[in-house]
């Protein structure tokens, strides 16, 4: 044996050591694993050479310092990178957590105690450092378009950064919907939605690069301008975080509280949009945008909210015994129900209370800033009325009500405009009264005559809510007794 | 000897199917129990909830003295699970593969690697480290799953129909294993279909159908039960010819008394071997030791008619026939 082979650790050593300890384990099996697979290469591969083909081909077409190659040239490198982390990386992360589902590796990981946000957390880490990796590669290729003019640093530098958390964002949305995938025809339909998704992120995050280069300079020197990227970046990173608690309770085993999370981000997120819209109203001076809010959180409550309002009951017992006695952030569907509730009333009641206070809301206008939750609480309760008044045990489940939700959704908005152009109009007032858009539209449109479609919104919604409130409210006692 | 786990009144159901329904055993520290079942018994559902990967409907698991069902976590370093699926990763070494358990289970720099190192050991899988679990065969890849489910030191072992598929070979093996850890002082329980391995590895076992639990005690416990319980057995006599004796004569003499005692019934005659069952009719309820009775009555009959009997064995009860006599192979 050689004196080199039996050397001990050095200082270097050692901290390597310890921070490998230190790691997420998943990050460290995931880079291991990654690292060997051929996917990873051939792409890595597949990108140094097609940004090398750029280069010459720019460095050949740039004519002088007053050319504006750069620009294209920064693009071209931009789609080659984006390609490896908008699709490649999000669907690699997909299979990954699809076959720890599959081979149901992740209840044996969940064992070890490392808990499902931290297999997620260790999914998503291993993404951002394969994503690292390829960036750090393509780095001096997009410096190169720096020097060939038509682009700054801080673009460039904007750009990575943005592409990174943009990543992030689709690894999320591939993780996500991995944990859907238990059957194997599920999984088959996913493959395919994952496919058509990815592509279309991909293609936004080659339009949202060429936009940062072509129009950054113009664009950062406005208020607005920075009120739409915290948007954006809002709308994004809440919407990852709650996919990713999404996730993570659908890996959560019955033995654990999987209803915290998600519902913890869902209020945070509701709450943080409706901040951004009186935000949006005092830097634009304009009351629409209360109005444009209520429509926006509306819609969210029903669609997103649905999901909590129809959480799984049966499996939350355990949870009951710890917290407060009437925290919504506990399992079962009567507190998903009620937190939804709460919040598209908070929300109604603030930006009402605010437009009411400017006063210059047109009539219309302020109607259907009212309506808008009415509509959102007719088709959040109408679903789970329906499921729960249906005896039959697969009508109960969390699926159904969503699958009946979207039914009634085509039912409601596709079914009175076509009644109506045969018999008058396809807008018609009275066969759209329930509609969740045309019947929205109507009200804007009528002004103070559409006050008693308001009414009725609200009466058929708090009808609704009772109704499901007390099925809720059943399911949940005899789970408990 | 106290009970490291003790399982009381354990019911699972999923809407009205009754999956687990008032199971009640122990298991002490050292010793294995065999969990036997058909197919869709419960065995896995109640392996599940003692694994904390399930919660009851109702009923209390104890792991020494405190409730798994209400402190899961508290519970997990305790047990060690391995499900009827290997469970690894095929592109990972097999160090690697049990390197990135032990990181999982929070074991740190020296103590880890002495763990995987220690558990490579027990286990014979230090020459294939470097292998990965892909190359390996069955009885290998068993072993691997085995080694993960020891790296936490765990004092109860659940596992899931670990023989399934391994060939004579790898169950002898997996079998030395199981006793080793037993002898080490951990619980063991196991479920299988392969009765004649359970019976020779079992301290104890529970016999399960349609979620209910059948039979439990100790094997020799079980098998006294349900042997003296038992409407059949079944016995072998071998005939000796002399010189100038036909072998088929005496065959033939041979079957035709054993048709005329009773509770004799299936005689079958080939060369000089004898087959035959002592069966209790129908309404007959079976006496302590009917077997014994019947077996010297009919002895007295052969010497009487001068058949000459080398030797008469009725086959000892085993695993195998207590669980056919208390199941019915009905599913939940």
């Amino acid at each position: 044996m050689s004196a080199e082979s039996v050397r001990p650790p050095d200082a270097f050593d050692r901290f390597g050591e310890e921070l490998a300890d230190r790691i997420n384990p998943i990050v460290v099996k995931e880079v291991r694993q990654g690292l060997r697979t051929r996917v990873f290469w051939i792409f890595f591969s597949l990108m140094l050479v097609a940004c090398l083909f750029i280069s010459l081909f720019a460095f050949a077409a740039s004519t002088g310092l007053a050319d504006r190659t750069g620009q294209a040239t920064f693009i071209a490198y931009f789609v080659c990178l984006g390609f490896v982390q908008f699709f490649v990386i999000p669907y690699v992360a997909y299979r990954s957590m699809a076959r720890e589902a599959e081979d149901e590796t992740w209840v044996l990981l969940t064992l070890t105690g490392i808990g499902p946000r931290r297999i997620l957390a260790g999914k998503l880490g291993s993404s951002v450092l394969q994503g690292v990796l390829y960036s750090s590669a393509a780095t001096p290729f997009l410096l190169f378009s720096y020097f060939l003019n038509g682009i700054d640093l801080p673009t460039i530098i904007v750009g990575v950064l943005v592409a990174m958390a943009y990543q992030v964002f689709l690894v999320s949305v591939s993780v996500s919907l991995a944990t859907l995938a238990e059957s194997r025809l599920v999984r088959s339909l996913l493959h395919f939605v994952l496919l058509g998704v990815l592509l279309q992120g991909l293609g936004f995050g080659i339009t949202g690069a060429v936009l940062i280069g072509e129009f950054s300079q113009r664009l950062t020197s406005g208020s607005e301008f920075w009120l739409t990227s915290l948007v954006v970046l809002f709308g994004m990173v809440t919407t990852g975080l709650l996919l990713f608690e999404a996730a993570a309770a659908r890996l959560s085993l019955p033995t654990e509280d999987y209803a915290r999370g998600p519902r913890l981000v869902y209020g945070l997120q509701y709450l943080g949009a409706l901040l951004f819209f009186v935000w949006g109203w005092k830097v634009s001076g304009s009351v629409d945008v209360l109005t444009a809010g209520s429509v926006v959180l509306s819609a969210w409550a029903a669609l997103v909210g649905l999901f909590v309002a129809s959480d799984r009951d049966g499996m939350a017992r355990l949870h009951w015994v710890s917290g407060r006695r009437w925290s919504l952030l506990k399992p079962g569907g009567l507190r998903g129900y009620l937190l939804v509730v709460v919040l598209l009333l908070v929300a109604t009641g603030s930006l009402a209370g605010l437009a009411m206070n400017e006063g210059s809301l047109a009539m219309g206008k302020m109607l259907v800033l009212l309506a808008a939750p009415g509509f959102a609480l007719v088709m959040l309760s109408l679903p789970i009325v329906v499921t729960r008044w249906i005896p039959h045990p697969p009508w109960q489940t969390p699926a159904m009500i969503r699958i009946v939700f979207l039914g009634l959704l085509v039912l409601m908005t596709g079914v009175p405009p076509l009644i109506g152009e045969i018999v008058s109009e396809a807008d018609d007032l009275f066969l759209n009264a329930l509609n969740p858009i045309v019947g929205l539209v109507n009200i804007g449109r009528q002004g103070q005559a559409g006050l008693s479609f308001v009414l009725l919104a609200w009466g058929v919604g708090a009808g609704l809510a009772a109704a499901a409130l007390i099925s809720l409210r059943a399911r949940d006692t005899q789970w408990l007794a | 000897m106290s009970s490291l786990l003790e399982v009381k009144g354990l019911s699972r159901y999923y809407g009205h199917l009754k999956a687990v329904d008032d199971i009640n055993f122990s298991l002490a520290a050292g010793t294995i129990l065999g969990f036997i079942g058909p197919n869709g018994a419960g065995k896995s559902t109640t392996m599940r909830i003692i694994a904390t990967l399930d919660i009851p409907t109702s009923g209390e698991v104890l792991l020494d003295g405190k409730s798994l069902v209400e402190r899961p976590d508290q519970a997990r370093p305790m047990l060690g699970y391995m499900p009827d699926r290997y469970g690894t990763y095929d592109d990972m070494t097999v160090f690697e593969f049990l390197d990135f358990f032990a990181r999982a289970y929070r074991l740190r720099g020296q103590e880890r690697k002495n763990r995987v190192d220690s558990v490579m050991d027990f286990t014979g899988l230090l020459p294939l480290k470097d292998k990965l679990t892909s190359e390996l065969s069955k009885g290998m890849k068993q072993r691997v799953a085995l080694g993960r489910t020891l790296l936490h030191d765990p004092r109860l072992l659940i596992l899931d129909e670990p023989a399934d598929g391994l060939d004579p070979r790898a169950r002898i093996e997996l079998r030395e294993l199981l006793r080793a850890l037993a002898a080490q002082g951990k619980a063991v329980l196991i479920s299988s279909h392969i009765l004649t391995e359970l019976s020779e590895i079992c301290d104890t076992c529970a016999i399960i159908e349609q979620g209910h639990l059948l039979a439990t005690g100790t094997v020799q416990e079980v098998l006294a039960r349900t042997s003296n319980a038992a409407a059949f057995s079944e016995v072998e006599l071998t005939l000796f010819a002399g010189p100038g004796v036909s072998l088929d004569e005496v065959g033939k003499r041979a079957e035709r008394l054993l048709l005329e005692q009773a509770l004799v019934s299936n005689v079958a005659v080939m060369n000089h071997t004898v087959r035959f069952r002592f069966e209790l009719g129908p309404g007959q309820t079976p006496g302590p030791s009917w077997v014994e009775e019947a077996s010297v009555r009919v002895l007295r009959a052969l010497v009487a008619a001068e058949i000459p009997v080398a030797t008469f064995r009725a086959r000892e009860h085993d695993l195998e026939d207590a669980f056919m006599s208390v199941t019915k192979g009905r599913v939940a």
